[in-house]
C-alpha cells in the first residue's frame, strides 16, 4: 500500500519488458532505469519500515518517572525478596543499561520470561512505556553515581 | 570410639560444603574465561544489549544462570554458557559479580536532581 501511494510499482514495469521487447537501446536503457529505481524504493521503503520498526519509541526518562509506581513496590526497596518457592532478592534496575531493560520488559510479556508479576505488569505496557521507563531507570544512574 | 566415627564422618563431608560457600578468586577465573566478553571481567559491560552485572544481587544472578541452566528462561546465547557451569562455579560467579563496584542501584532516584534538568 505504501509503495504504490509513493509510485513504486515493479509489476507493469517488468510485465511490459517481458510483453514486448523492446529494440531501441536508449529505451531499453530507460526500462532498466525504472526497474532500478522501483527496487531502490522497494528497499528503501523496507529499510525505511526496519529503522522505524527498531528505534521504535524513544525513551523520555521524564514520562518514564511517572510511571513507575508498578515497578517502585519492589524494584524500589532495597534487598526485597521474591515470594516462596523461588526467593530471591528482586534485581536492581537502576543504572541497567536501557536496552537491556526493554527486553526483558519485552521477554515477560511475551511469556519468554515467566516471573508471574512481571508478566502481568509488563503486559499492560505499551512498548513506548517500556521505553520511557527503561530511559529513567538507566538515565537515573548517571545522577546517583554522580554523587 | 565407636560414638566419634559418625562424627568424623559428619565433619570430613562438611568441610567441601562448606568451602563451596563462595569463592571470589575462583568465581573471577571463571568469569574471565566465560563471561567476560560480553560482560566485561568486572562486570560492567559495554555493550547495552547485555546487563551489567557488576553490583547486582548475589541470589538473582545464581537464580538466572540457573534457569537458563535448566531452559526455564530461553536465551540461545546463555543456555550455552550457563549449561556448562556447575553449581560450585554459579555461586562462585554470582558472589564475584555481586561485589563488583557498579553504578547499579535499588531505589526510585528523583529525577528533578539530575544534572542539567
Amino acid at each position: 500500500m505504501p509503495l504504490e501511494s509513493h509510485g513504486f510499482s515493479p509489476r507493469p514495469t517488468r510485465q511490459r519488458a517481458a510483453a514486448a521487447p523492446i529494440d531501441d537501446p536508449s529505451l531499453q536503457t530507460m526500462t532498466k532505469l525504472n526497474l532500478f529505481a522501483a527496487v531502490a524504493g522497494i528497499a528503501a521503503a523496507v529499510a525505511a519500515a526496519e529503522v522505524a520498526a527498531q528505534a521504535a519509541p524513544a525513551g523520555d526518562p521524564v514520562a518514564g518517572r511517572q510511571k513507575t509506581q508498578m515497578c517502585a513496590g519492589c524494584h524500589g526497596i532495597e534487598g526485597w525478596r521474591t515470594a516462596y518457592p523461588e526467593v530471591y532478592r528482586v534485581p536492581k534496575i537502576v543504572g541497567q543499561h536501557p536496552a537491556y531493560l526493554v527486553k526483558a520488559m519485552q521477554a515477560y510479556k511475551t511469556g519468554e520470561r515467566s516471573h508471574p508479576s512481571m508478566r502481568a505488569i509488563a503486559g499492560s505496557l505499551s512498548d513506548k512505556d517500556m521505553a520511557d521507563l527503561a530511559a529513567f531507570y538507566g538515565q537515573a544512574v548517571t545522577t546517583v553515581a554522580a554523587k | 570410639m565407636k560414638t566419634r566415627l559418625p562424627l568424623l564422618v559428619l565433619v570430613a563431608f562438611a568441610f567441601p560444603l562448606a568451602a563451596q560457600a563462595a569463592d571470589l578468586a575462583a568465581g573471577q577465573a571463571k568469569a574471565k574465561e566465560v563471561c567476560a566478553a560480553c560482560h566485561g571481567l568486572d562486570g560492567n559491560s559495554a555493550t547495552p544489549d547485555y546487563p551489567r552485572l557488576a553490583g547486582q544481587y548475589a541470589d538473582y544472578l545464581a537464580h538466572t544462570l540457573k534457569d537458563y541452566k535448566s531452559g526455564r528462561r530461553k536465551n540461545p546465547i546463555m543456555a550455552g554458557f550457563a549449561g556448562a557451569l556447575s553449581k560450585a562455579d554459579i555461586e562462585n560467579l554470582a558472589a564475584y559479580y555481586s561485589a563488583q563496584p557498579s553504578a547499579l542501584r535499588h531505589g526510585t532516584p528523583n529525577l528533578a536532581a539530575a544534572p542539567g534538568r
